[in-house]
């Protein structure tokens, strides 16, 4: 067993270095892009706990990224209050937002729960978009100052490798969460409500939990994308987005930290490489998402682990044979 | 009283019940799938484009035909597509092992359906010229002729369609899906077609909410997204699943939204209904016309 811990270790570190290497060697475009991949995987992981794991549907994910943004930027830039002291008081915002969304979702199922989290992610879309004294409305918040890091950011594209840092902190807790004893009373709840209550699984703490890291996630996401972009605009934290997200977390696989890591992957990028397709992509793409939801609901990761234990087997049966 | 001085209450009151009868038809027209499938149908907003987009972009531009004609064909279109749509997406989607796999399927057909609006009619808005855009004028008010059509149309409509539950077979038929499918199929009722039926009749009516708003806002990709958000907060307080409830709450949320604007600034009447619905699921999930369970 420790063997294949050393090995994931070693293919995740590779995969890291790799990612480095390709940022370094790109232009800024495609650094940006890689650096939007950053955050979308960590507003999936987030999302992964509460839709994935517990499932429940959130499609508030872009309207907590814009409160943890735009509380970083008002704290930070507008009342000069130190930056990672700020970040503090967004993963503190993260908590209450957790809190005041999962308690609705005791009382609501299914889609009476998204449509609270549609309507909650409409109000922060609107509340930003209006209050133009705070936030700057719809001409957006400008020149957002920076998390410092050892070495000040001169350039835009450096900030990548503080995200970079974060995404993998994200990750490694969103591992260790998923594949704890917090993780399974989670699916515990979306398998069959019943009989993880019979066991003995306090199903309201733990939805309210599963809504709290996903908002602590949301926040971090907005953090990240504040930092490197600068600016923020209401328009970047419609519900549309919303749907996005929970778009990655079907393609990539419901449930499992690789599979979120891989439908953020796909959803992020394919646009950027499919640009001869231009008109059509955003028509495909959705048609294999509808039939991927039909036919393969539990998303890529699950084909891909079938796939491996289906070779598993044959090769075991080849052993046996010899 | 400052803030009531210049305040129309006609052209106000006619503004509000107009726009409460859109959104009552909107959440009686996803209200006819919930029943009928037990999916909430995230892509009646697309429907209701794709709607428009036939109408106006088909029928009145590119064909010229007359207005009677054009809006005959288009509904007759939307309920072939309506069949289409149940007997191919929704009728796998209900089979599904969670509700959020059926919620994310149908906001993938939403998106799909708008790209393919964008694709074949153009992503330039465009508006349809000569279609109930007179105003009448009654004393001081001005009253906008699209306003009248939609409130007298949605009545027709709704009246109809009650007609249809209580009078014939199919519509009680369609009831009988509602409240319990296996003993509707030991009936002897074809569950499959009166579930086709039921999700042509609403595309029908998405149809006909599509030509209304044609006049109301151009013809684009996103004219409705507002309006069909707020056909679900619609529903949520009026009553889930029931059609006065939809009706109720429609008109309710017309009502706030326009005479709210007297005592808040314009910018936030969406916020408000928003707000009034999560308020609502809050205290009383089940609306103010509580459906009883079958």
């Amino acid at each position: 067993m420790k063997k294949k811990y050393w090995l994931i270790l070693l293919v995740s570190a590779v995969i890291v270095v790799a990612y480095v290497l390709l940022f370094m060697t790109s232009n800024s475009y495609i650094q940006s892009v890689m650096n939007m991949l950053l955050y979308n995987i960590v507003l999936v992981l987030g999302l992964n706990f509460i839709t994935g794991l517990t499932g429940q549907m959130n499609m508030a994910t872009a309207g907590m990224m814009a409160l943890g943004a735009y509380s970083f930027a008002i704290a930070d830039t507008s009342y000069n209050v130190n930056p990672w002291l700020s970040l503090l008081m967004v993963l503190a915002l993260g908590l209450v937002i957790g809190r005041a969304l999962g308690y609705p979702s005791l009382r609501l199922q299914g889609f009476f729960l998204s449509l609270t989290t549609i309507g909650f992610n409409e109000v922060v879309r609107i509340t930003v978009n209006n209050l133009t004294d705070i936030t700057g409305g719809a001409t957006g918040y400008k020149d957002v100052r920076r998390l410092p890091f050892f070495f000040q950011f001169p350039d835009k594209n450096s900030y990548f490798y503080l995200n970079l840092i974060f995404t993998l902190i994200m990750i490694a807790i969103a591992v260790l969460v998923v594949n704890s004893k917090w993780g399974r009373a989670y699916k515990s709840i979306r398998d069959n409500y019943e009989a993880a209550e019979a066991t003995g699984i306090d199903i309201a703490k733990l939805k309210i939990q599963a809504f709290t890291l996903a908002a602590v996630y949301s926040v971090v996401a907005g953090v990240m994308y504040a930092g490197y972009s600068q600016y923020l605009n209401p328009t970047a934290f419609a519900t549309s987005y919303s749907q996005n997200y929970v778009a990655m977390l079907m393609v990539g696989g419901i449930g499992s930290v690789p599979g979120n890591i891989l439908g953020a992957t796909l959803v992020t990028v394919l646009p950027e490489v499919l640009r001869a397709f231009q008109n059509y992509y955003w028509v495909m793409f959705c048609t294999i998402c509808l039939l991927m939801a039909i036919f393969v609901p539990d998303g890529l990761w699950s084909l891909l682990q079938k796939a491996i234990r289906f070779v598993q087997k044959k090769l075991n049966r080849n052993k046996e044979v010899a | 009283m400052s803030i009531f001085e210049g305040v129309n209450w006609l052209q106000l009151l006619v503004t509000a019940i107009a726009m409460g009868c859109i959104y009552s038809l909107i959440a009686t027209e996803y209200t006819l799938i919930y029943n009928a499938t037990g999916l909430v149908n995230f892509a009646h907003e697309s429907f209701i484009v794709l709607g428009a987009y036939i109408f106006a972009g088909t029928f009145e531009r590119a064909l010229q035909f007359p207005h009677w004609l054009a809006i005959a064909l288009t509904l007759v279109s939307m309920a072939a597509f309506g069949v289409l749509v149940a007997s191919t997406i929704l009728n796998p989607l209900r089979n599904l092992q969670f509700v959020t796999y059926a919620m994310f399927g149908t906001m993938m057909l939403s998106r799909i359906i708008i790209e393919i609006c964008r694709l074949s009619w153009g992503s330039l808005p465009f508006t349809v010229k000569g279609f109930l855009r007179e105003s009448i004028n009654i004393g001081s008010t001005v009253l906008s002729e699209s306003y009248i059509y939609i409130i007298v149309i949605s009545i027709i409509v709704i009246s109809l369609l009650q007609a249809f539950f209580k009078l014939t077979k199919a519509g009680k038929a369609m009831i009988c899906v509602s409240q319990n499918k296996d003993a509707a199929a030991l009936m002897g009722i074809n569950v499959s077609a009166s579930i086709n039926l039921t999700v042509a009749i609403s595309s029908i009516i998405c149809g006909i909410i599509g030509i209304l708003c044609a006049p109301l806002y151009n013809v684009s990709s996103n004219m409705v997204t507002s309006a069909a958000t707020k056909g679900f907060c619609a529903g949520v307080i009026g009553g889930f699943g029931s059609y006065p409830g939809a009706i109720i709450g429609g008109i309710l949320i017309g009502l706030i939204e326009q005479f709210g604007i007297i005592f808040i600034p314009s910018v936030w009447k969406d916020a408000l209904s928003f707000g009034l619905m999560i308020i609502f699921l809050l205290i009383r999930p089940g609306g103010i016309i509580k459906r009883k369970k079958a």
